[in-house]
C-alpha cells in the first residue's frame, strides 16, 4: 500500500507479510542516512501476561533486561556485527515498547541481515544473563544518581496504585537477580512474535527488497501473543505528592494529571495530539500562564510538558526546576479549573494549533524520531503524518472538555526532588 | 556535497549558509564570539537571558511567545556556548519551511527579524536593562551555575576539566562564578551588553532551503548586518601538546551511589588547528568511541565494570576524556584496564577489523551529520571559533588514508594529564 500526503511533501510505503510482520519504507530524499527501526509492542508495563494458558507474572525489569541480551548470538555479539559495517546500532525499552535500530551511510541490506536475525534469534545462557546482570545494575546505579529520572518514577508510583507503569522500566537490582534464561525465552516467545511487531525504514532503500529480507529473516509461523494484565483500573491517584530528597541544587518537580484511557475505537494518535495541544495552551512555553510562573521564578527554561500514552492509561505531565513546587502546583490547578470553566479564547486556541502543527512537521526531519512515531502509530493501526488532518478535527471545546476531565478532584499527583 | 558558503556580511560580521532541501524546517543562529572567562564571564552568561525576556517592540515573554506561535511555533533559544576557549552568546532558531504551511510565506525573514530585534534592539528603562528582568536572570544564573553538580554524569567531565585546564581560558567556568554572578545589576550588565556588542565577532547561520543570497539578503535588511568596526580578533585556543607537569590524581566524595571516573589526556597537539587530527579521530574511535572500541568491549563487556565506557576526542581544546561510571570500589580495576587499553594501542595492539571499522564509524557519523541542521549548526561554529573551514565530507576523505603507523603514533602521543575519581559516598 503506498500513501501520499501531498502538502506535507510525505510518501510511505507499506506492507503486511504472511506472518504479520508489519513493514513500512518512508523514503527521505537528499538524505544520506538510512535508519530501520525493529520494534515490538512490548514495553515494561507488559510484566504479567497469560501466554499457553498459564500465567507469567515476570520479574521487574524483563523488557528491558531482555533488550540488552538480544544483542548476544551463538557467534557473537550483534555489535561486533554492525562495528565491521560502521553502522551505528543502539535499542531501548520503554513502558510500552522495544525497539532495536541501526542508521548507516552504506551497506543498508548487509545492516537490515544483522537487524533481523539477532532480534529474532534468542540466545541466552546462564552464563551471559549472570554477566548482564553486573551491566545493568550499573545502569540502575546510574539512574539512582538522576534527579530527573526518580521525580519521573516518583510521579507514576504516585498516580498509579496497581497499573505496571508505576514499576521502573529497568527494575532494580534485587528484581533483576530473579531473571533467568527461562523467563527470557518465554517472554521472547510470548511478545517476539511478528504478528507483534513492526518494522520501519527511513530514508533511502528499495521496499520489495525489505520485504523479501524481512520475510527471509523473520519466522514463517508467527506464535499466539501473550494476553497481558494490567490490575485493576482507579480514577484517582494513588498518593497526592510524593517526595523525595537527593543532592540537588534546588527542587524538581513533575506534576501529573491522570487522564482516561484511550477509549476503544478512539484514535491513539489524536488523543496524543489533543493532549499535547491542552499542556501548551495551559502551560507550553509560549502560554500566557508559563510567562506569569516564570517571571515569579516558580519555574525556569527547563520546564516541559508530556503527554503520555500506555494500555489502560493516559497521564498529562508537566514540570521542572522550581524555587516553590508547592506554589507552582496551585497555580497550574488553578488554571486548569479556570480553562475547564470558561474554556480557551479562539485567538488563543488558534495559535496554539498553528504552532502544534509546526512542532510535529518537524519529526520529519529527525528519521529517528519520525520512524520511531511510526512504529508506535502502526501498533495503533494509525500513521503519524495523518497528524496535520487529525489536527483540523479538533476544536476548542475539545480541549475544554480534557480539562474538565484534568480538574476533577484527585486526579493530580505531585512528585517532588527535594535538596538534602 | 552540501552546499556551504561563508561571507563577510560586513566588517566583525560573518555568516555561514547551508543550503539543501531536504529538509522540512531551517535552523538559524545569531552569536556573538567573544574570549572565555575574564570579568565579565557571569555577565555574559547572563546576557542572552535578559535578552530573552523582552524587546523595544515585544516587550514581554507573552508578546515574544505569541509572536513564535504566529510563526507555526518557531523556536529561539538563548545559547551560552563554549567553542575551544571562546564563548558563543546569542540565540538559535529553528523554525518549518515555508513551503509546507499554508499562509506561511516570509515566515523565514520574521524569523531573522526577531532574532535581530532580540540581539539588538532590547527592551529597557531609563538607559539599560529593565530591573526586574535582570533580577530574575541574576537568580536564574546562581541556579544554573549550582545546578551543574545536580547530574553527576554531566558534573564529573566538566569538573575533570577545570582540575585539567586549571591554568588555561578552557578551565574557566562558562557561565562565571557565583560570586560574579551575585554582583550583577541592570546598569553592569547595560554596559557589559554594550562591550560585547563592540568588540564581539558576530557569527549568523542559517541551514534550509534558501540558497546564500536570499538568505544573505534576510539578514542584510537588519541591524545584524551592521558594521562592526571595533570587533576584535579572537585569539586562538591554546594547545597544550603535553601536560604541564605528571599526571595528577583527584578523589572526591559527593553524596551520590555511583562512583563517577574521568581520565584526562593531552593529544600531543592534534587539534583543529595542529597536529594529525585525523589519525587521532580513528585512535579515539578503535580506543573509546563505539561499542566495538576497546573500552566497551573490555572495560564493560568483558570484566562488566561499568555500564558506559567511553572516550572523547575535542579537538577544539587537544584534550581526549574517558568517562565511566562505576562501583565505588571499582576505581583502581577500572583506572587501570582504562589505561590498559590505552597501552595496548600504544604496543601497536591493533587489529585490521579495528581500523576498518573505526574508519567507517566515523564516515556513518559525519555522514549522518549532513541529515542534521541542528548539529551543523554547532559544527560550523565550531569550525568559525577555530579559524578553519573543514567540512564533514573532507573529514570523511581524509580518515581513509590513516593507517596503523598514525594510529600508533597518535596514541603514543597520548599523555595522561589527570585522574578524576567522584566517589560516591552514598545518596
Amino acid at each position: 500500500m503506498s500513501k501520499i500526503w501531498t502538502a506535507l511533501r510525505e510518501r510511505m510505503e507499506q506492507r503486511t507479510l504472511d506472518n504479520g510482520l508489519r513493514v513500512c519504507y518512508l523514503p527521505k530524499e537528499g538524505f544520506g542516512k538510512t535508519f530501520a527501526i525493529l520494534a515490538t509492542d512490548f514495553g515494561s508495563v507488559d510484566a504479567s501476561f497469560t501466554i499457553d494458558g498459564q500465567r507469567h507474572d515476570t520479574p521487574a525489569g524483563v523488557a528491558h533486561f531482555l533488550e540488552h541480551k538480544m544483542f548476544e548470538d551463538e557467534d557473537g555479539n550483534a555489535l561486533q556485527k554492525f562495528a565491521r559495517t560502521g553502522a551505528s546500532p543502539n535499542a531501548f525499552t520503554s513502558h510500552t515498547m522495544t525497539a532495536y535500530h541501526f542508521s548507516c551511510t552504506d551497506r543498508f541490506e548487509e545492516n537490515l541481515e544483522i537487524l533481523l536475525k539477532f532480534v529474532f534469534t534468542p540466545y541466552f545462557t546462564e552464563e551471559n544473563v549472570q554477566k548482564e546482570r553486573g551491566i545493568i545494575a550499573q545502569e540502575i546505579g546510574m539512574m539512582d544518581d538522576t534527579p530527573g529520572w526518580q521525580a519521573f518514577c516518583g510521579l507514576l508510583g504516585g498516580m498509579y496504585r496497581n497499573h505496571p507503569v508505576r514499576v521502573p522500566i529497568a527494575g532494580s537490582v534485587d528484581s533483576i537477580a530473579r531473571i533467568t534464561p527461562d523467563v527470557l525465552y518465554t517472554c521472547h516467545r510470548a511478545f517476539y512474535s511478528p504478528r507483534n511487531m513492526a518494522l520501519v525504514v527511513c530514508g533511502t532503500a528499495d521496499f520489495d527488497e525489505v520485504c523479501r529480507m524481512a520475510a527471509q529473516y523473520s519466522p514463517a509461523d508467527a506464535p499466539a501473543i501473550g494476553e497481558r494484565h494490567y490490575g485493576d483500573r482507579r480514577e484517582a491517584v494513588n498518593e497526592l505528592t510524593v517526595e523525595r530528597r537527593m543532592p540537588v541544587s534546588r527542587p524538581q518537580f513533575l506534576l501529573g494529571f491522570k487522564d482516561v484511557p484511550c477509549a476503544p475505537g478512539e484514535s491513539q494518535l489524536r488523543r496524543g495530539l489533543l493532549g499535547e495541544l491542552s499542556l501548551r495552551i495551559l502551560c507550553g512555553d509560549t502560554s500566557p500562564l508559563y510567562a506569569q510562573l516564570y517571571e515569579k521564578r516558580l519555574i525556569s527554561r527547563d520546564f516541559d510538558t508530556d503527554y503520555m500514552l500506555f494500555p489502560e492509561g493516559a497521564a498529562a505531565i508537566l514540570g521542572g526546576e522550581s524555587r516553590d513546587p508547592e506554589a507552582a502546583r496551585a497555580a497550574i490547578e488553578q488554571e486548569v479549573a479556570r480553562l475547564a470553566r470558561e474554556g480557551v479564547g479562539r485567538a488563543l486556541f488558534s495559535r496554539m494549533k498553528k504552532a502544534l502543527y509546526g512542532l510535529r512537521l518537524r519529526v520529519f526531519d529527525v528519521p529517528e524520531a519520525y520512524a520511531r512515531q511510526q512504529a508506535a502509530a502502526l501498533f495503533a493501526g494509525e500513521d503519524y503524518a495523518d497528524f496535520a488532518a487529525l489536527c483540523d478535527t479538533i476544536g476548542a471545546d475539545d480541549v475544554q472538555a480534557v480539562y474538565a476531565r484534568w480538574a476533577q478532584r484527585d486526579r493530580s499527583c505531585m512528585s517532588a526532588i527535594l535538596p538534602q | 556535497m552540501q552546499q556551504v558558503t561563508r561571507k563577510k556580511l560586513a566588517e566583525g560580521v560573518h555568516l555561514t549558509c547551508v543550503t539543501t532541501p531536504k529538509f522540512k524546517r531551517a535552523v538559524l543562529r545569531a552569536a556573538l564570539l567573544l574570549p572565555l572567562g575574564g570579568p565579565d564571564a557571569a555577565l555574559r552568561a547572563c546576557l542572552p537571558h535578559v535578552l530573552r525576556r523582552g524587546t523595544r517592540a515585544l516587550p514581554d515573554l507573552r508578546a515574544i511567545g505569541e509572536a513564535l506561535d504566529g510563526l507555526y511555533g518557531a523556536r529561539i533559544e538563548a545559547v551560552v556556548r563554549r567553542e575551544g576557549e571562546h564563548l558563543a552568546v546569542g540565540f538559535l532558531s529553528d523554525c518549518i519551511d515555508e513551503g509546507c504551511a499554508p499562509g506561511a510565506d516570509g515566515l523565514t525573514a520574521g524569523v531573522i527579524r526577531l532574532l535581530a530585534e532580540l540581539l539588538c534592539d532590547p527592551y529597557t528603562q531609563d538607559g539599560a536593562f529593565c530591573p526586574d528582568y535582570t533580577a530574575g536572570e541574576r537568580e536564574n544564573l546562581i541556579d544554573r551555575i549550582a545546578a551543574q553538580k545536580n547530574d553527576p554524569r554531566v558534573w564529573a567531565p566538566l569538573r575533570l576539566t577545570q582540575l585539567m585546564c586549571a591554568d588555561e581560558a578552557y578551565g574557566q567556568p562558562v557561565h562565571g562564578t557565583k560570586a560574579q554572578a551575585e554582583k550583577i545589576n541592570e546598569k553592569k550588565l547595560y554596559a557589559a551588553y554594550q562591550r560585547a556588542l563592540d568588540e564581539a565577532q558576530l557569527e549568523l547561520f542559517y541551514c534550509g532551503p534558501l540558497d546564500a543570497g536570499t538568505a544573505e539578503a534576510l539578514f542584510a535588511q537588519t541591524p545584524l548586518a551592521q558594521p562592526r568596526p571595533g570587533a576584535l580578533p579572537l585569539p586562538p585556543t591554546a594547545v597544550l601538546a603535553q601536560p604541564a607537569g605528571e599526571a595528577r590524581e583527584v578523589v572526591e566524595e559527593e553524596p551520590v551511589t555511583q562512583g563517577k571516573l574521568s581520565l584526562g589526556f593531552r593529544t600531543g597537539g592534534a587539534s583543529l588547528t595542529g597536529g594529525d587530527p585525523a589519525a587521532y579521530w580513528v585512535f579515539q574511535t578503535l580506543y573509546g568511541g563505539s561499542t566495538s572500541s576497546k573500552l566497551f568491549l573490555n572495560v564493560r563487556e568483558k570484566q562488566s565494570l561499568c555500564y558506559y565506557a567511553s572516550a572523547q576526542f575535542v579537538p577544539a581544546k587537544g584534550i581526549m576524556m574517558v568517562n565511566s561510571g562505576i562501583e565505588n570500589d571499582k576505581f583502581e580495576v577500572a583506572r587501570d584496564e582504562i589505561l590498559r587499553q590505552l597501552d595496548e594501542c600504544r604496543a601497536g595492539d591493533i587489529t585490521d577489523a579495528e581500523i576498518d571499522g573505526a574508519r567507517r564509524t566515523l564516515t556513518t557519523n559525519w555522514g549522518a551529520m549532513l541529515d542534521d541542521p541542528l548539529t551543523l549548526e554547532r559544527y560550523w561554529l565550531g569550525q568559525a571559533a577555530a579559524g578553519t573551514m573543514v567540512s564533514a565530507e573532507e573529514r570523511i576523505a581524509q580518515v581513509q588514508t590513516v593507517g596503523r603507523d598514525r594510529i600508533v603514533a597518535a596514541a603514543q602521543a597520548t599523555a595522561l594529564d589527570t585522574v578524576y575519581f567522584m566517589k560516591g559516598a552514598g545518596a
